[in-house]
């Protein structure tokens, strides 16, 4: 879990050039201010290329934090 | 104007009680009646088309599901719904339009009555449906209700089968509904009538005359503009929420305060937010998705599909075009300097910075409007010319409150004054008007004063069209 959540927060600070963000499976958009509409799915392939998976459409749109996103993450690793 | 024409306003009074009274087995039954006959009053072909297009995305939908070809064969036709009601009356002005199943005299507006929304909607339901995130309706009343509901039949706001179905089966009509629904559609006239419309001469003048007004007058028309689009459409937001309320429904929200927005893609999050989530939902994430592994130029690409998508909806023509490509500018530059921007906040006066970066915004889209509005894009540029020649007038009255203060066809400086006294007081405290305006409280002061305020200031006369109604 901790590496899982340290390992995802490498990939949101490269992405959005910060390299003193932190982020917990609460983080939503709203807490950082580079993470809107525009950049989300830069992100998105950016998670997806350091984990080696492939998110579908409607698991990217259901996102409502970074939870979200570690649970998806989490059990498609387990699928593979 | 739909809502504000004194038939209609018997017409709203009536449905309003009888709904009230009527038993809420019965209700859908009655609120697709009566929204049958809202738009069969407007025009008898409008309402065949609604009639049909309900039928057929109704039986489509329940076979769409997996079948790929007949989805998009559901798209195209409703596609062509928006091509034929919106598009023919702006190149074939008033010719007889006869090679669709029924023959329409265009001669007037009316036949493309809000079809363009209406097929929006239509689309977003097939497409709900085609994704598998919402099951098809079965009962064809409560479908027909969702489809052609006479408060957002005509200029939204688009809805999700999943915003709107739910509330059918739970709909009540109590008190507070009432008061709040009422409340809402006051403001919203208010809005209208009184704040819109006043500014609308100010407005016809300095874009539709081609006359080489000053910088500065030219300036305040541009600004005028903007704000009375914004008045004009979240008034009649206003009304159709309140109507909506006043029959037990919560339809969706369309503004949220976009003026006072610190980014253009703020704004386009704040301003006619259920077309932009349509476009959104249906086009910019889609393709964003496919082409995220091209990072940035993915997120460009959106930009640019998206917006040439809204420009086409709203018309053909160079202006449209022209308005897109500002916003595909602002935004693609947005994207790019985003990080900069972020860390430049840091540093500045967060106050400072905010106020600054309204201003910037509220500029942006109001130059990108002037191409909205002008009727060319030569027309649109030979304004822009004149907004940076010539700035101030040789003579205060003649060049500037002349042209801005026109009532009727004399100056009117005292009633332009008023105007902007009004606008000016409502951009101030708009946050405490909304609060006003949702309450569910019934405050008879506040409606004594601002039905006076409507029979007083309002604009009764000049038929001004809503401007959102011609799409």
């Amino acid at each position: 879990m901790q590496q899982l959540t340290e390992q995802l927060q490498k990939v949101f600070r490269k992405v959005f050039m910060d390299e003193k963000l932190t982020i917990g499976p609460g983080t939503t958009a709203k807490d950082i201010k580079m993470w809107d509409s525009l950049t989300h799915l830069e992100l998105i392939a950016a998670v997806e290329e350091e984990f080696g998976i492939k998110f579908t459409f409607s698991e990217v749109m259901q996102f409502n934090n970074v939870g979200d996103m570690m649970d998806v993450i989490r059990k498609i690793k387990n699928d593979l | 104007m739909i809502f504000n024409s004194p038939i209609i306003l018997l017409f709203l009074i009536a449905v309003i009680t009888l709904n009230y009274f009527v038993s809420p087995l019965f209700r859908s039954f009655f609120l697709l009646a009566a929204s049958f006959a809202f738009i069969g009053y407007y025009s008898i072909e409008s309402l065949l088309a609604v009639i049909i297009f309900a039928g057929f995305n109704f039986y489509i939908a329940k076979k769409i599901s997996g079948n790929r070809l007949l989805y998009i064969t559901g798209l195209l036709l409703n596609s062509y719904a928006i091509i034929m009601f919106n598009y023919f009356h702006i190149t074939k002005h008033g010719v007889d339009f006869s090679y669709s199943f029924v023959s329409f005299n265009i001669g007037s507006f009316v036949v493309a009555l809000g079809l363009s929304f209406y097929s929006l909607q239509n689309i977003a339901y097939l497409s709900e449906i085609y994704f598998k995130r919402f099951k098809p309706v079965k009962n064809i009343v409560e479908f027909g209700l969702y489809n052609s509901f006479f408060p957002k039949v005509i200029s939204g706001p688009v809805m999700l089968p999943a915003e709107f179905m739910p509330q059918i089966s739970k709909n009540t009509v109590t008190k507070e509904k009432l008061i709040s629904g009422f409340n809402r559609f006051l403001v919203g006239v208010f809005k209208k009538i009184v704040i819109a419309d006043r500014l609308s001469p100010a407005v016809h003048s300095i874009f539709d005359f081609g006359d080489q007004y000053s910088g500065i007058t030219t300036i305040a028309g541009i600004y005028l503009f903007t704000i009375q689009l914004y008045f004009d459409f979240s008034g009649y937001t206003d009304m159709a929420l309140g109507i909506g309320k006043m029959l037990g429904y919560d339809l969706k929200e369309n503004f949220n305060f976009p003026l006072r927005s610190t980014s253009v893609s703020e704004f386009w999050r704040r301003w006619h937010i259920s077309l932009i989530g349509w476009f959104t939902n249906y086009i910019y994430y889609p393709l964003v998705y496919r082409l995220r592994s091209y990072k940035k130029a993915a997120a460009l690409t959106g930009i640019v599909v998206t917006f040439l998508v809204s420009g086409i909806w709203h018309g053909i023509g160079l202006t449209f075009l022209a308005w897109a490509f500002c916003h595909i500018v602002y935004l693609s530059f947005e994207l790019m300097s985003k990080r900069f921007r972020v860390s430049l906040s840091g540093k500045v006066n967060h106050e400072i910075y905010e106020a600054i970066s309204i201003f910037i915004v509220f500029n942006a889209v109001c130059f990108s409007n002037i191409f909205f509005r002008s009727a060319s894009v030569e027309a649109a540029f030979q304004l822009i010319e004149n907004s940076v020649s010539h700035f101030f007038p040789v003579n205060w009255l003649s060049g500037f409150i002349a042209p801005l203060a026109v009532g009727g066809h004399q100056v009117d400086e005292f009633n332009f004054y008023i105007s902007l006294l009004i606008c000016g007081s409502c951009l101030l405290f708009e946050r405490r008007i909304n609060k006003l305006a949702l309450s569910t409280k019934l405050n008879v002061w506040f409606i004594t004063i601002v039905t006076l305020l409507i029979f007083l200031f309002g604009i009764f006369n000049n038929g001004e069209r809503f401007i959102y109604m011609q799409f």
